[in-house]
């Protein structure tokens, strides 16, 4: 039953904490076991969309009925979650032996896994508050365990923009709950198709509020640099890879469940798109926009892995927000990919981490002479990222420019190219600096990762080229999910997929892709073999080098490009919010000083107003 | 079998075509500069002699992310070039390509820029972070001008955008779109690193950046890459704006024109700072292109 998959997480977490304070690995093991039943489990739940189980609960007279239903939707991200689970409990048996926390980790990040089961299962608001709660408490716990300095601040930020969100999300329910009376989305969908459009416009933007927060768009991103930047290691793989997609569900629920674009069909349109539809498209176009440019200038490998999951949300939020058959099925698809490719990435400077304990890029250097596997990975996830043939990412980039291109929509094709060839520049910096170029003194002796943190990534390496061979076997679930929404699906076969303006084969690319590769090989077979030499031993301008760490060009790598925005960079949307906040404490303070003045008269005045307000209301009544 | 040996050989025989193509018109653009410049220069079949020459040569590499590094650059460009229709060949153009030659052609760029890095040479992840940084600015006005076209006639291969064009010269898009053909071909200077675009080889200043370690089989397999995408990068402009062809030598004879033209502008300007080159393609050819493509779309 569905409750399982909700309440069997949460029980073992109390297990994994307490084991795992006897006995070291233990909690990473038991995580493991239970992510890996999960899957399991769920692979039989397929097909099963009829699936509802309800649970009636009363509290003091009132009866309560919570809501549990499969449907391919839930399914997949049920699916995502648990397998990002599983390989990332995999990653951090090892990788957390030094961490103080880890008993804390494995309890919460146990309990985190049930609670997204339970958001993606709900099918009623009660039950999808509840868990979002749920999940918001224990990923904050997860975020400030971590081991650096602003972990504190940056899990507060997280949380009170949660919060934020979450709170105005309870507004609205209670408020659709007052007039039908019913928790179930079903009910809400069509309460909110029969009041007037405003009122409905207004309670699906405070419902959306908190996806929007989770997913990490603009304008409300700014929780996402510091979070996944301070989170634990083992934690961004799954903060970025897969807990920003539960923003995306969410968002999904609101436009198609709730159905925010039935309700929106018959407004004013631009191109056939709803105008404000178009407005959240653009929202992704400019979180695209502006993660790339910010994400080129990072410094921190993880901030700058961070920015371009705000970048590549972009993309998912365009492809969501056009609902024709292709956006949604290139949102989808990049989801998924993005799940695949980012948790890949972060999982190789996880290990990065683990080896040289920094995440300042230029503290680094050289690495894959000594961690070919994590280059190897980080190559394969980077060439999916930028949307490169053969891999996952190109994929879902194509059917996202097909669909933008298919309408006519200019200026977010332009946002999605420049996020496309910005994500060349910040995504090979890291490869430059931290795994070519010279390598650090203090690094020669560093190994690779032990073989179960290097499993995960075998894994996902692998994945990324199944994808991105056979798409049809992501189609296949795709194609019920966009049945499911009430879109119409596009035609795929397991290589190719139909796109507006033409379609190829995945399986021909990958054939002369390796045949054009074998050709270069048999040319550079047939050379002379040459002479191996040393890193030091380069053409230096007549120079002499001997100081490997002076001669690696890691700090500011695209400075001439950086120069162009920095105005732009300066002006942070972070300290616009701060400022905010500080003119509102500064406007409460003064407002505090003109009522409570600590004199008695004045209360007595305030005594005498309360008095006459209520004898004037009552009279009127 | 026999069907898979046909294709091989037909592989092989492009990829041979192609660089043999290639290197000619790198040995004419090298007499054009010298005529430019009031000298005599090199015989035009001298990059015949360097690549034969640098392949017998001793190399010295650094480590397997080098060699790595040369063979995915040329094996890129190889599997992009049969992806383009060159005259009336084309051995696989399937609907959807003009994407995905783009696409393919990264993966060249990075095989390349991953070995040069990898030798640990600063000045060659110099010349990459500028190359990078110029192709953000010259990938956009061509993808908007891309996006038109594809808007416009409604596919999205390249076949189809060369078919779109067909019936006599006035249809070609140098005529129907003139801006956008002038624009494309600014992109294509900056895409063959021709100046005032070449801020990521600049000799003076970073010892011609990418190439500074490379020698021997290396610098000839850079040569070799270097010429089939100038074959490639030439026939997608052919393709697209010069209603292609449907013989192999009125094809050769465009693509001529077109490089011819784009040497002599590229030996008369000075080099751009490379945030200024950024600039300029965001300024007006990419500011352009999206009038242009606004009226397309409208």
């Amino acid at each position: 039953m569905l409750n399982n998959y909700i309440f069997i997480p949460i029980i073992a977490a109390f297990f994994a904490y307490l084991l795992n304070k006897k006995v070291k690995y233990t909690g990473g093991i038991i995580t493991s076991i239970i992510s890996a039943y999960l899957l399991y489990n769920l692979i039989g739940l397929y097909g099963k969309w009829s699936l509802i189980q309800t649970i009636d609960f009363s509290i003091m007279g009132n009866n309560l009925e919570f809501i549990l239903g499969n449907n391919p939707l839930s399914w997949l991200f049920a699916l995502m979650t648990a397998s990002a689970g599983l390989l990332i409990a995999l990653f951090s048996i090892k990788s957390q032996e030094n961490y103080d926390l880890s008993s804390a980790f494995n309890f919460n990040f146990l309990i985190l896994i049930g609670s997204i089961m339970g958001v993606i299962f709900a099918g009623d608001f009660l039950s999808l508050f509840i868990f979002w709660e749920l999940m918001t408490w224990t990923s904050f716990y997860i975020i400030s365990g971590g081991t650096k300095k602003m972990a504190q601040k940056s899990a507060y930020r997280y949380f009170v923009l949660s919060a934020v969100g979450a709170y105005t999300m309870l507004m609205a329910i209670i408020i659709i709950y007052n007039q039908t009376g019913s928790f179930a989305i079903g009910e809400a969908a069509q309460y909110l198709i029969n009041i007037p459009m405003g009122r409905s416009l207004i309670l699906m933007g405070m419902m959306s509020l908190p996806f929007l927060t989770k997913a990490g768009l603009f304008p409300v991103h700014i929780w996402v640099k510091g979070a996944h930047g301070n989170a634990p290691k083992e934690f961004s793989p799954f903060l970025s890879g897969l807990m920003l997609k539960v923003g995306v569900y969410g968002l999904l629920l609101v436009f198609y469940l709730l159905p925010f674009f039935k309700v929106m069909e018959n407004t004013i349109s631009y191109r056939g798109l709803p105008i404000l539809s178009y407005i959240f498209a653009s929202f992704g176009a400019i979180t695209t926009v502006t993660g790339t440019i910010l994400a080129i200038r990072q410094e921190d490998m993880k901030k700058l892995i961070a920015y371009s999951s705000i970048s590549q949300m972009g993309y998912i939020l365009m492809g969501i927000a056009l609902a024709t058959p292709l956006g949604i099925t290139g949102g989808l698809l990049h989801m998924m990919n993005h799940l695949i490719f980012k948790s890949a990435i972060f999982l190789t400077l996880a290990a990065v981490i683990y080896r040289t304990g920094t995440t300042k890029m230029y503290e680094m250097g050289g690495l894959i002479f000594r961690m070919p596997v994590t280059f190897a990975t980080y190559l394969t996830a980077i060439i999916a990222l930028a949307g490169i043939p053969p891999t996952n990412g190109f994929i879902s980039k194509w059917v996202i420019y097909q669909a933008l291109i298919e309408k006519g929509y200019l200026f977010l094709a332009l946002a999605a190219f420049f996020g496309s060839i910005g994500s060349f520049m910040y995504v090979f910096k890291p490869l430059s600096t931290v795994f070519l170029g010279q390598l650090k003194p203090q690094h020669e002796k560093i190994k690779e990762v032990p073989f179960i943190m290097q499993l995960p990534m075998y894994v996902l390496m692998g994945l990324m080229v199944l994808f991105g061979v056979l798409p049809g076997i992501q189609m296949n679930i795709i194609s019920k999910i966009s049945s499911q929404l009430g879109i119409k699906s596009v035609n795929y076969s397991l290589y190719t997929i139909e796109g507006a303006f033409g379609s190829w084969n995945s399986m021909v690319i990958f054939n002369v892709f390796t045949a054009g590769f074998i050709i270069s090989l048999i040319i550079f077979m047939l050379a002379k073999k040459s002479k191996l030499v040393g890193l030091l031993d380069t053409y230096t301008s007549g120079e002499y080098m001997n100081d490997a760490e002076a001669y690696h060009y890691a700090y500011q790598y695209y400075r001439p490009f950086d120069r162009l925005f920095d105005s732009f960079a300066a002006k942070s949307l972070t300290r616009a919010y701060e400022s905010l906040a500080d003119n509102l404490s500064k406007v409460g303070n003064a407002l505090r000083k003109g009522i409570i003045t600590g004199n008695g008269q004045t209360y007595a005045y305030y005594t005498v107003l309360f008095f006459v307000i209520l004898a004037i209301a009552g009279w009127i009544i | 079998m026999i069907e898979m040996l046909i294709t091989a050989v037909k592989f092989l025989l492009i990829t041979i075509f192609s660089s043999a193509l290639g290197l000619l018109f790198m040995g004419i653009a090298r007499k054009i500069i010298a005529r430019i410049q009031k000298r005599y220069g090199p015989p035009f079949y001298q990059p015949y002699l360097d690549v034969i020459k640098l392949f017998g040569k001793n190399a010295i590499t650094h480590g397997f992310i080098f060699d790595f590094g040369s063979i995915m650059a040329l094996g890129g460009v190889i599997a992009t070039l049969f992806f383009i229709p060159i005259g009336g060949w084309y051995l696989y153009s399937m609907s959807g390509t003009v994407i995905l030659v783009i696409y393919l052609l990264a993966i060249a760029s990075l095989g390349m820029a991953m070995g040069t890095v990898g030798s640990g040479n600063p000045q060659a992840s110099l010349g990459i972070s500028r190359a990078l940084t110029q192709m953000l600015g010259y990938e956009l006005p061509f993808l908007v001008i891309l996006f038109g076209l594809i808007y416009r006639y409604q596919t999205s291969s390249i076949v189809g955008l060369m078919e779109a064009q067909a019936g006599g010269f006035m249809n070609w898009n140098l005529f129907t779109y003139p801006i956008a053909t002038i624009i494309a071909f600014i992109v294509l200077l900056g895409m063959m690193g021709k100046k005032p675009f070449d801020a990521m080889i600049a000799p003076s200043e970073i010892g011609s950046g990418p190439v500074v370690e490379s020698g021997g089989k290396y610098l000839g397999m850079m040569m070799l890459q270097k010429s089939i995408t100038i074959i490639i990068e030439l026939a997608l402009y052919v393709n697209l704006f010069l209603g292609g062809a449907e013989n192999i030598l009125v094809f050769t004879l465009k693509m001529l024109i077109v490089w011819i033209l784009a040497t002599m502008i590229g030996s008369l300007f000075p080099r751009f700072r490379i945030e200024d080159g950024v600039l300029f393609y965001w300024k007006w050819p990419l500011m352009i292109a999206i009038v242009q493509v606004l009226f397309i779309i409208f």
